[in-house]
């Protein structure tokens, strides 16, 4: 990261009550980039999204914007804009005075207030929309004149809060690629909450993966798919099978592992020998038809459920001797298999993840106590 | 706390108005209990002697119960007529239905001066003499567009989708609605009776024009008050605020139950039904 | 079943109403255009008592009181009722249901009692002088609380306070606090906030209410008659009188109508402002 963070939190922690909200962040949001904080709902996201803009003020910690301490300014005295999850366009304006608002209230000249309200409005495409109330606009058109109400003002900060929850799947995946052509075009920074994961991977330089009030891991879409840092973070971002194993040997990159009694490798750097939890994705499962005696070490389950998803089919598998359920994709050119039947579980060694495992997390069952952070 | 909604000022201006109103009202009762019938500084002490005397009252005895009759038949009557027309006008598509809407509202925005004063003369045109259900007729019109808004909002706010199901299930019109819809809006439509029946109760602008030789409560304190300064008016007041209290606490309760039933909240419906208001 | 169906629900209501409103007010509007008699009216039509009605210096007076008083009870209360129904609205505090219920409950305490508590309280003999007095502020009581416009109107905000804040919560409910969130993150401090959408929002309720408690107080009788003395008698008090010791029903009904007339016109006109600004219906979304 080069240069001043845009926005910097520092120890910043928030109690409702006897609610913890947030417990001692720490984040540093680059210039222009496009940050995601993902998570479930209650996990602090919003919390620390209306912490920056102004509308909480945090229990402990401060909030820097550019080098600047604005912890004790309300919101309405930073230079931050946000969309809203549901529409706030005033109804008593029209999509002019909405956009305008901002400038109004710093006391803009009008002639530059048209100017740059024109300018907006064509950065949404929606120029000529001037005068329109906004019942007279669609869900995806409102969220789009919110976007230019916020940008208008030049913030230093864009905050979305979950922007596109209340839309449709086809003006959501739509209103995406406007957010990231408008980010393209703008070079704004943009601060984005959602908790849909595949929102998060399509949007982001990078992703902050939060679990009840605190980080699991920071890094790119692609670091925190491919190496997530928690087993929260695995299950959280792309579904993924978090098995217990006991890692038996480690020569190098080659790890061996003990799972159901059954000895099976997976490539992984640093492992360390004892428990340990076997990251796996479903679409890097390969299930195949049991049709002869299985071997020693090989995995056999039976076919619990089957969905077929366009792309592909997709299993729930009942291991033997395993309690939980095995997630697997396969190839829609794969031959199709049927509940009941029996089948084999594979997968590539270099497909898989280890992480760290004591007897207190598998005591709980939750993710784990300790958390590493990606670099980024 | 941050946000927009802090506001102290608001907050001052809150008490300020709770104190305003109620500060008159609290007078009343504490000089309702006064030992002297002094109505100014120094309080001189407590007594029931003002009750006493209002209840060994021959006159108040016969103004209370004709009060009860009139608001009774009246908050019947409402609930009856309100009922229907409320029902009838959510289950129609009808272009008469803004029409009629408006009908039903418009008492509400005319002083009772203007309907006591039309009444008193149409009854005198078809010589109709004044008696208690003269005054009943006229609380009708006063408090149906009360009854009415209310008995809509609750109408309004019900899913049809519940009525469509009764119906896809077999059942007729009548039974959709002993069935379906009145069991989800009888608590509104008894709150609502109920606060006709307080509005009747207390009703004194358009009853001064339309009671014959009667008395009702009201009616008797105007003339007390008009006579004499008689420290008995502070009992009955008490009195009469503590009933209308009473019907209000069973409102409040029955309406904010039924809301919490519906959906999880609490907001009495009169101020839903204030947001229909045309 | 006829198409008809649910609106015959109706019928008996707009019977009653017909029978008991729509008429008599009808008649009532024939008998201003009558010569009045002693209790008794007889044609022809004429314009007469129109014009005593708005020529009489003693009814000018009266008129003016009326749209003082009016003006005044209507402008306190909503200057009165706004924060309090901002508070309600937008407070997280756990007192709201409380206060919620205080303001509905006052609302219905009878209008009379009200009218002679302040009686009670304004008074020569009164608690705030008996108060001032006891405590030695004053020798001789004042007098300038009672029979003026002063106590009229007081007693009026009184009245129709509850009724004002009720309405303009009512109005403030569908603007969420996100609204004014979204309006503190453009940059509006608190006075930008209520100039800029808690006013524009609440114009509409803030008029109806307004509007309300004018017809209502400006057409008053009780309450001048109690309260109001020789300087705070209102149009209420002629038309009463009229109607009832004097016996002119003719005249009583010019008064009456000259005055709906007048009130049309200032709904006419608050109406078409609120056209104009765009302000009369506010479409929320989401």
């Amino acid at each position: 990261m080069s240069g001043e963070a845009r926005v910097r939190l520092e120890g910043v922690s928030h109690r409702f009550g006897d609610v913890t909200a947030l417990r001692e962040m720490k984040l540093d949001v680059a210039d222009g980039e496009l940050l995601t904080l993902l998570g479930p709902s209650g996990c602090g996201k919003t919390t620390l999204l209306r912490i920056i803009a102004g509308f909480e003020r945090p229990t402990t910690g401060r909030v820097l914007l550019a080098g600047e301490d604005v912890t004790d300014r309300p919101a309405h005295r930073r230079a931050t804009n946000m969309v809203f999850q549901r529409s706030t366009l005033f109804p008593h304006l029209d999509v002019f005075g909405n956009v305008a608002f901002g400038l109004r209230v710093a006391g803009v000249p009008r002639a530059e207030q048209r100017e740059r309200v024109r300018e907006a409005l064509q950065l949404v495409s929606l120029e000529g929309y001037e005068h329109r109330r906004s019942h007279e606009l669609s869900g995806g058109q409102m969220q789009r004149i919110a976007l230019a109400r916020a940008l208008v003002n030049r913030p230093q900060v864009l905050l979305l809060d979950e922007p596109l929850a209340a839309l449709d799947l086809k003006i959501r995946l739509d209103m995406e690629a406007e957010l990231r052509r408008v980010h393209r075009e703008t070079g704004a920074t943009f601060l984005y909450v959602t908790h849909d994961q595949r929102e998060a991977m399509a949007l982001s330089d990078r992703i902050v993966v939060m679990n009840a009030g605190a980080v699991e891991q920071v890094g790119t879409p692609a670091e925190v798919y491919g190496r997530p840092a928690s087993t929260f973070a695995a299950r959280f971002v792309g579904d993924a099978n978090v098995l217990p194993v006991d890692v038996l040997d480690v020569s190098g990159d080659e790890v061996s592992v003990a799972l159901a009694e059954r000895r099976r490798q997976v490539t992984c750097a640093g492992a360390r020998g004892g428990p340990a939890w076997l990251v796996l994705r479903p679409e890097a499962v390969q299930v195949g038809r049991l049709a002869r005696e299985a071997g020693a070490d090989e995995l056999t389950g039976v076919v619990r459920d089957v969905a077929f998803r366009g792309t592909g089919f997709q299993y729930r598998i009942a291991v033997d001797a395993l309690e939980t359920e095995l997630k697997a994709e396969a190839p829609a050119s794969s031959p199709e298999l049927a509940v009941d039947e029996r089948v084999t579980v594979d997968w590539t060694p270099s497909a898989c993840w280890l992480l760290p495992r004591d007897d207190d997390a598998r005591a709980a069952g939750g993710p784990l106590p300790t958390r590493q952070e990606t670099p980024a | 706390m941050t946000g927009p909604g802090r506001s102290g000022l608001a907050g001052a201006f809150t008490v300020a108005g709770v104190v305003f109103l109620w500060g008159p009202l609290l007078v009343v009762v504490l000089f309702s209990l006064h030992s002297t019938a002094a109505l100014s500084f120094p309080f001189r002490g407590f007594s029931l002697r003002w009750y006493e005397e209002i209840f060994s009252s021959a006159e108040v005895r016969s103004a209370a119960e004709n009060s009860l009759i009139v608001a009774t038949a009246t908050a019947a009557t409402t609930l009856v007529l309100g009922t229907l027309a409320a029902y009838g006008l959510t289950r129609t598509s009808s272009r008469a239905r803004g029409p009629l809407a408006l009908l039903f509202f418009l008492p509400i925005t005319l002083p009772g001066l203007f309907i006591g004063t039309a009444l008193l003369v149409a009854f005198a045109r078809i010589e109709v003499t004044l008696s208690l259900a003269t005054v009943a007729a006229a609380h009708l019109v006063y408090v149906f567009p009360f009854f009415f808004l209310i008995a809509r909002a609750a109408l309004d706010r019900l899913d049809p989708a519940l009525e469509e199901a009764a119906a896809d299930l077999g059942a007729g019109r009548w039974l959709v609605f002993r069935r379906v819809t009145l069991p989800q809006v009888w608590p509104v439509l008894v709150g609502a009776a109920c606060l006709a029946f307080a509005l009747s109760f207390d009703e004194f602008i358009i009853t001064f024009f339309v009671i014959g030789p009667d008395s009702t409560l009201p009616m008797f304190i105007w003339s007390t008050l008009r006579r004499t300064i008689d420290p008995s008016i502070n009992a009955i007041s008490t009195l009469l605020l503590l009933f209308t209290l009473l019907l209000f606490v069973v409102t409040f309760a029955l309406t904010s139950w039924s809301e919490r039933r519906r959906r999880g909240s609490a907001e009495p419906l009169v101020v839903p039904a204030l947001k229909d208001a045309p | 079943m006829l198409r008809a169906g649910p609106l015959a629900l109706a019928a008996p209501a707009v019977a009653v109403l017909l029978v008991f409103f729509v008429a008599p007010l009808t008649a009532f509007a024939v008998y201003s255009l009558l010569t009045g008699a002693f209790y008794e009216v007889s044609g022809p039509l004429t314009l007469d008592n129109y014009r005593e009605a708005v020529e009489s210096p003693l009814h000018r007076t009266l008129a003016r009181n009326s749209l003082l008083v009016g003006l005044f009870a209507a402008v306190a209360s909503v200057v009165f009722a706004l924060p309090i129904a901002y508070w309600l609205r937008y407070t997280r505090s756990r007192w709201r249901m409380v206060v919620m219920f205080l303001i509905i409950a006052s609302f219905l305490a009878s209008y009379l009692v009200r009218i002679y508590a302040w009686r009670t309280i304004l008074g020569s003999n009164g608690l705030i002088n008996s108060g001032l007095d006891q405590l030695g502020v004053i020798d001789d009581p004042l007098t300038f609380f009672l029979y003026n416009r002063f106590a009229v109107t007081v007693a009026l905000v009184h009245i129709y306070l509850p009724y004002v804040v009720l309405v303009l919560y009512a109005g403030l409910a569908p603007l969420s606090p996100a609204y004014l969130e979204a309006a503190q993150d453009l940059g509006a401090g608190r006075w930008q906030r209520w100039r800029r959408v808690v006013l524009p929002v609440a114009a509409a309720p803030v008029a109806s209410a307004f509007l309300f408690v004018f017809v209502l107080s400006a057409a008053d009788y009780v309450t001048p008659q109690f309260l109001g003395g020789t300087s705070g008698g209102l149009l209420g008090v002629i038309i009463q009188q009229n109607m009832t010791a004097q016996g002119d029903y003719a005249l009583g009904a010019a008064i009456a109508f000259s005055m709906l007339g007048a009130f049309l016109a200032l709904y006419g006109v608050v109406a078409l402002a609120l056209r104009l600004t765009r302000l009369d219906r506010l479409r929320f979304v989401s």
